[in-house]
């Protein structure tokens, strides 16, 4: 570009700081925002992969079993009679730090002897195991002498609760070799000696074991209560006829209700339920770089505008197209650049804070995770400069090509760009209804949960295309009734926003969009947390529940001593206890949840029933089980149809006899009887006790009594049918704590695109306002004018995001809920969040228009008049 | 014996430019009695503009006391001034300004409607004044609608709509062809002798000055009484 045009752009920029400082905040929150969700994700994920590797390591099977696991037999006949080299015997689980609260561990319990193959970070390959001397310090490194690690190997097999810790970790906590380390495993406590440090050889080896305990398996099996067990026997088995041959030897060879399945099966069905819950933060946060490039087309149709004389000029005296073209788009690609960078910035500090959300609720929902530092991925960051400098050019495109577009004389002076404005109305209309449509068809035509996002944004688009129809309309409509009101300026306010459609009806499109979220997400949360109330009310009908510590919210897989469950039985003032069972067993499609509930058959939980009924479920002597309902979605079960599960006595077929409403597990569930239980699985152990008082009895003094009785050994939760209600409940808030950050921050770009829209109005109306100074308004009546019109501008972007948001919540329910957790509920549109939505968006428009308003009114009108 | 319609007393203006003062008016004293039609001249730049906002109460002098209708403006606040202007004065601009988003008929009314005055009381009195101005019928029309000359016309019959004791008319021929300023000269200086309208005009007209009472010349930050005007006062008309 020509030195001088160059000069141009930037005193322009330099001119307006408010107007470019808003685009660029716009720009830098949106791309912040997603970059910043991107960020936590890929940390969690990361995170996620790098545990699930260093527990499952290089194996390429596993021999999994049922709920109790596998007998350790099943090893040595394994190595000894089936020629199983390379076995390795695991039994790992999940510890809380007894003095560190929110601190957990993977416990690894391992063969140190035939590890190496399987989990190089405890050979010699990668890293190295660093035996120590007892209170060596942590911080420096050295390579341990051969003899140092046979003895920490020694001291591994031969100490029970001996256990090896990574050196950060332990640097981390404080620990040095020979120090113990008290943690509870499902309630009970243990206390464990550090007597080896784990030095891993590379960054990624070290993130894969922050938090893991590596112990003998004889260890585990004393920690977890399990002697004799194994959770399973990882293999390597070479990808050849000898392997293939190995396999069939050892599947013959197996107990009922054990298999080998391909190493990371288990593992993908979790990853793939983190994804759905990820992809749904990333939708949501793209939403905000949506609104983010309004404020940015806003701004650049609006410095286009502004310079209508300069731009005809330079026409005039022959700068071509192409060169006011690049000029303009030049302007853009530097806001763009500086807010790109500036949310790069920003994306990093915002998902230190988005991290600990994203971790929460995984956690709560699926799986252990320990994720402290968000990892710099660069490709976060190129897909974060990628988004925010190519939406920013995508939105300076129409603005450009309008500038180069005309002839020099009429370049978009404020009325040709108005009548081409109004003009082009049944036009967008058109293409908006047009992508209504699109959007309709693609929800309905079956899919993932990427095409339903795909829907979703395609039908967001469309309202937002005919959203300045609807505003002119309701204009028209509102016109008579604020004349009435306040008259002339009444009818100023009114036509003001018509006047200037081409601004605010992108100011109020983007509003509505930010609304619409908000009312769409306030909607799909609200049913979603009165359809919870209702299962929960449904499932806890006891008066008090028992059970172990969990360390993932919705996962009972913890497990109550079996003394203990019957001395809180013949606890007096107990009428009666049912108990459940949650395990997690195989089957052919995959890991299945199975809950096994030993409840009264006069007083059987009252789910919602989708399909069928559980009556035989609890009535009958038969096998009859019944599956929640993203269980049915996921793996297309049907009533009269059977589910085909790996019992301790064989593959089993049961038969479902209904598909209730669930939201415990997006997973999905099998619900059967504790009777059905028995007769297929050889574990007799209980998660969770419910307890039903006796008539009169006070529940307070009950409660301390099962305290008491359970004192002194494993530790229970003790908690009566509120507090669990209470608690399930915080834990539903908790999950979408983060979806509602991310509403905010999309209200937040709307909010700026708004502040920049009237900001830009006052500047073209300093004339206009003047004549009315001087004709007697006095500056309180200017900035109830101008107040009134930004309001007005708000009620109009609220009033069209009902319809929007409602349209929202309903393909969020029952599309992506659908897609991504398997589950729908009834939709439950609360006037009160409609009002609310409403209420918001004039909200946020008469704040946005507070300073515009204040300037204007405060302008004195000789500068605007002197300017003529 | 009523006072003086506008009586300036020592008015000082200046502006900053960067570091130094600029000075527009210094010194400034007149006085203007009522039912007079007052001619501003002078170069562009001069502060004959200047002189007619700070009249209008649009703008503050740094010094001295500007007393129109027997009100001390510069005793007033913002809001005081601006009450006392939407009552007192009419303002004709040199580009109309007319309210874009108004027709014409209500940008009659806005300055009734501010002074309290309701819209059907008001109704009766703008469209006597568009037919007094020629655009009778026009009423519904949107400004953007209208000529140049029309518009101005439209302009006057505004500032005159709330029956102001001060007319301001700033250039209102400046951007008209010579054949439309004289009529639209001829319909300001008719309907304000009329009506014993007090005129106040900033031109660099020649038809302007053959209406004029009294001349003044803007020069230097100064205000020189140039001639008495050949105006149907001192002819001894209207």
């Amino acid at each position: 570009m020509k030195r001088q045009l160059v000069r141009i752009a930037l005193r322009h920029l330099g001119r307006h700081p408010w107007q470019v400082g808003l685009a660029v905040l716009g720009i830098a929150l949106g791309v912040a925002v997603a970059v910043s969700i991107d960020l936590a994700n890929q940390s969690a994920r990361r995170a996620f992969s790098l545990a699930t590797e260093a527990v499952t390591g290089r194996a390429t099977h596993q021999i999994v079993g049922g709920p109790s696991g596998l007998p350790d037999d099943l090893y040595r006949a394994l190595k000894v009679d089936l020629g199983a080299r390379l076995a390795a015997p695991v039994l790992s689980g999940d510890v809380a730090a007894a003095d560190r609260p929110g601190r957990t561990f993977t416990v690894l319990g391992i063969d140190p002897f035939s590890e190496a193959p399987f989990r190089p970070y405890l050979g010699e390959e990668r890293g190295a195991v660093t035996s120590g001397a007892p209170g060596e310090a942590t911080g420096e490194r050295r390579p341990p002498p051969p003899r140092d690690r046979l003895s920490t190997v020694a001291a591994l097999v031969t100490r029970p609760g001996a256990v090896l810790i990574a050196r950060g970790t332990a640097r981390d906590l404080g620990l040095a070799v020979g120090d113990r380390l008290a943690v509870r495993a499902a309630g009970v406590p243990r206390e464990l000696t550090v007597v080896g440090l784990l030095d891993p050889g590379d960054p990624a080896s070290a993130r894969a074991l922050d938090g893991l305990l590596v112990t003998d398996i004889a260890s585990a099996q004393a920690i977890f209560g399990a002697p004799g067990r194994l959770a399973r026997i990882d293999l390597i088995v070479a990808d050849d006829a000898a392997g293939r041959a190995l396999l069939d030897r050892i599947r013959r060879a197996l107990p009922p209700g054990a298999e080998v399945v391909a190493s990371g099966v288990r593992a993908g069905s979790t990853a793939q339920m983190i994804r759905a819950f990820q992809w749904n933060l990333t939708a949501l946060s793209l939403l905000a770089l949506v609104v983010g490039m309004f404020l940015i087309y806003q701004t650049m149709t609006f410095s286009v505008v502004q310079r209508r004389p300069l731009i005809g000029s330079l026409r005039a005296i022959g700068v071509t197209r192409a060169e006011i073209f690049a000029l303009v788009m030049g302007e853009a690609a530097l806001i763009g650049v500086v807010g790109t960078v500036a949310g790069l910035a920003l994306g990093w500090a915002l998902a230190r804070g988005l991290l600990g959300l994203v971790t929460r609720t995984i956690n709560d929902l699926y799986f252990v995770l320990s994720v402290r530092d968000v990892t710099l991925e660069p490709l976060a960051l190129a897909k974060g400069v990628l988004l925010g400098v190519g939406a920013t050019l995508a939105a300076a495109l129409a603005p450009a090509l309008e500038a180069t577009g005309a002839p020099p004389r009429v370049v978009m002076s404020r009325g040709a760009l108005e009548t081409g404005a109004r003009r082009l109305v049944p036009r967008v209309t058109g293409v908006g209804v047009g992508l209504l449509a699109v959007g309709a068809i693609i929800l309905a035509l079956p899919g993932g949960i990427v095409s339903g996002f795909a829907g979703l944004f395609v039908l967001m688009v469309g309202c937002a295309l005919v959203a300045p129809a609807s505003a002119l309309g309701l204009l028209r409509l509102l016109d008579p009734a604020t004349s009435a009101a306040f008259g002339i300026l009444g009818r100023l306010a009114t036509r003001g926003i018509v006047a200037a459609l081409s601004r605010t009806s992108v100011a109020i499109a983007a509003l509505m969009i930010a609304v619409s979220a908000a009312i769409g997400v306030g909607i799909m949360i609200a049913s979603f947390r009165e359809a919870v109330v209702g299962w929960l009310e449904g499932t806890l009908r006891a008066d008090i529940y028992v059970s172990a510590p969990s360390l993932v919210g919705n996962r009972p897989d913890a497990t109550l001593d079996p003394a203990l469950v019957s001395r809180l039985g013949a606890t007096p003032g107990v009428a009666r206890v049912g108990t459940s069972r949650g395990v997690v067993v195989p089957g052919p499609g995959g890991p299945v949840q199975v809950v096994a509930l030993d409840v009264d058959p006069a007083r059987p939980p009252r789910w919602r029933f989708r399909d069928g009924s559980a009556a035989a479920v609890w009535a009958d002597d038969g096998d009859t089980v019944i599956v929640s309902e993203p269980y049915a979605n996921r793996r297309g079960a049907r009533v009269g149809q059977a589910v085909r599960l790996r019992t301790d006595r064989g593959e089993r077929d049961f038969p479902v006899g209904g598909v209730f409403y669930d939201y415990g597990s997006s997973a999905g569930v099998v619900v059967m009887s504790r009777r059905t239980y028995d007769r297929f699985w050889d574990d007799r152990r209980v998660s969770g006790v419910a307890i039903e008082a006796a008539p009169g009895v006070d529940l307070p003094r009950l409660m301390a009594a099962l305290r008491e009785r359970a004192g002194g050994g494993q530790e229970v939760v003790v908690r009566s049918n509120r507090a669990l209600r209470e608690a399930s409940l915080e834990i539903f808030d908790r999950t979408f704590a983060i979806t509602s950050v991310l509403r905010t921050l999309t209200v937040a770009v709307a909010f700026i695109g708004m502040l920049a829209a009237l900001l830009a109005l006052q500047l073209e109306r300093a004339r206009e306002i003047a004549v009315l100074r001087t004709l007697g308004l006095t500056p309180r009546q200017v900035w109830g004018l101008v107040t009134a019109e930004t309001g007005l501008m708000g009620l109009l972007a609220g009033v069209l995001a009902v319809p929007g948001g409602l349209l929202l919540a309903g393909i969020l329910v029952f599309v992506v809920n659908r897609r991504s957790f398997g589950w729908t509920m009834p939709i439950d549109p609360s006037p009160a969040i409609l009002l609310q939505g409403v209420a918001l968006s004039v909200l946020a428009a008469v704040l946005a228009g507070l300073y515009p308003a204040w300037r204007m009114a405060r302008a004195l009108p000789a500068d605007a008049l002197r300017d003529e | 014996m009523p006072g003086p319609a506008v009586e300036l007393i020592h008015v000082r203006k200046t502006y900053r430019e960067g570091e130094s003062e600029r000075v527009v008016l210094d010194d400034v004293s007149v006085t203007i009695e009522p039912g007079q039609i007052a001619v501003l001249v002078g170069r562009s730049g001069s502060g004959k503009s200047t002189l007619l906002n700070l009249i209008a109460g649009i703008d503050r002098p740094t010094a001295g006391r500007i007393v129109v209708d027997g009100i001390d403006l510069t005793a007033l606040d913002e809001d005081a001034r601006t009450r006392f202007r939407r009552r007192r004065i009419g303002f004709v601009f040199q580009f109309f300004n007319l309210i874009p988003l108004l027709t014409i008929e209500e940008n009659l009314l806005l300055p009734l409607e501010l002074n309290g005055v309701t819209a059907a009381a008001g109704l009766a009195r703008a469209r006597g004044l568009l037919e007094r101005v020629g655009l009778g019928g026009r009423g519904g029309s949107l400004p953007d609608r209208l000529s140049g000359g029309e518009q101005q016309r439209v302009a006057i019959a505004r500032a005159l709509v709330h029956d102001p004791a001060l007319i301001l008319a700033d250039e209102p021929t400046g951007t008209l062809d010579a054949e439309t300023a004289t009529a639209v000269l001829a319909l300001l200086d008719g309907l304000a002798r009329e009506a014993g309208k007090t005129v106040v005009m900033v031109t660099h007209s020649r038809e302007v000055v053959g209406v004029a009472d009294r001349i003044f010349s803007v020069q230097r930050g100064g205000l020189v009484a140039q001639s008495t005007g050949a105006g149907p006062s001192e002819r001894g008309g209207g």
